[in-house]
């Protein structure tokens, strides 16, 4: 089972020529319906206003992280089930066990290509 | 006796005046002012020029991207035409390259300024470093980067690939093992 097109998405990034790359990717790869926050309180915000079929989240952002951020999500009962991907510069072993413990549903190191993402959305989605 | 006395704390009160003289010598070759108020801003100044620079050139690169893959292919001429045009300017913001590496050789030569300074001042004076965080602030933030695993972008051959995080991602058990956990304390 792939994404379908129509899934409303939340990219989370403090950098907006990384909204841009992402949201243009999303937009190769077919997804139209794209949100953004610049950081992980102005996420959980938007969350908690609209239901998203995917968050693409930075870690390293102020004043929440992308990993305080996952962490609240999935402490919420009401978005704990929402899909999860984090798109981060944070390439030690332990950032990714920190993760995955906090129930990330996949992880991607920046610089990464349209390819990548594809194959990380289709595996949460088929997961 | 006290004659001895005397003169052992003459030799004393000597050795303090030269050392504080030569003290006083070091602390102006620091040039501590000149540091602080033109080399250091002015280091800051070059490091936030390249910033704006990567970003305009990013934005200029995905404009010219999005221009062209929204362009209408429909008459063949007029579409290659305004591609190329577009291409044009994606070259000419590739220009910023040069001008950052300039910009960062600069950085670079004022860092290595400071710590020729620097290390000369630390060697003549003997200073030892202070154990722990410089200030609050400073502690503060290592605390908080220890604790949410914030590390930053790693150099080539530190950190891993996107192989092995997909190892990880795919292989780690959901309970944490001892391993696991020393990982975490690593």
């Amino acid at each position: 089972m792939s994404a379908d097109a129509s899934l409303p998405i939340l990219i989370v990034d403090d950098y907006k020529t990384m909204i841009r790359i992402i949201r243009n990717l999303l937009k190769q790869l077919g997804f139209e319906d794209v949100d953004e926050a610049a950081d992980g309180s102005e996420a959980l915000t938007k969350m908690r206003g609209r239901k998203y079929g995917l968050v693409i989240s930075d870690w390293n952002m102020e004043p929440m992280t992308g990993y305080e951020l996952l962490k609240e999500v999935r402490s919420d009962p009401a978005l704990g089930s929402t899909p999860f991907i984090m798109v981060t510069a944070e390439s030690k072993t332990e950032n990714v066990i920190a993760a995955k413990k906090a129930g990330v549903n996949n992880y991607i190191v920046k610089p990464f290509n349209a390819q990548t993402l594809r194959s990380k959305i289709d595996a949460v989605f088929a997961g | 006796m006290a004659l001895i006395d005397d003169n052992a704390l003459r030799r004393e009160l000597k050795d303090i005046a030269n050392y504080i003289h030569s003290l006083r010598r070091e602390i102006g070759a620091l040039q501590a002012n000149d540091l602080r108020h033109k080399r250091i801003p002015a280091a800051g100044q070059e490091l936030a020029a390249i910033v704006k620079a990567t970003e305009q050139a990013s934005n200029t690169i995905m404009e010219c991207a999005e221009a062209a893959m929204a362009a209408d292919p429909s008459d063949p001429a007029a579409y290659k035409a305004f591609v190329a045009d577009r291409m044009t300017v994606v070259f000419e913001a590739c220009g910023f390259q040069d001008i950052t590496g300039q910009r960062v050789a600069k950085v670079v030569e004022m860092l290595e300024h400071i710590e020729a300074r620097v290390s000369r001042f630390a060697e003549a004076t003997g200073a030892e470093d202070a154990h722990g965080p410089a200030s609050d602030k400073e502690a503060l933030e290592a605390e908080r980067k220890l604790r949410l695993f914030i590390h930053g972008p790693q150099l080539d051959g530190e950190g891993v690939g996107q192989d092995e995080i997909d190892e990880i991602i795919e292989d780690q058990p959901a309970s944490a093992t001892q391993t696991d956990i020393d990982l975490l304390f690593a």
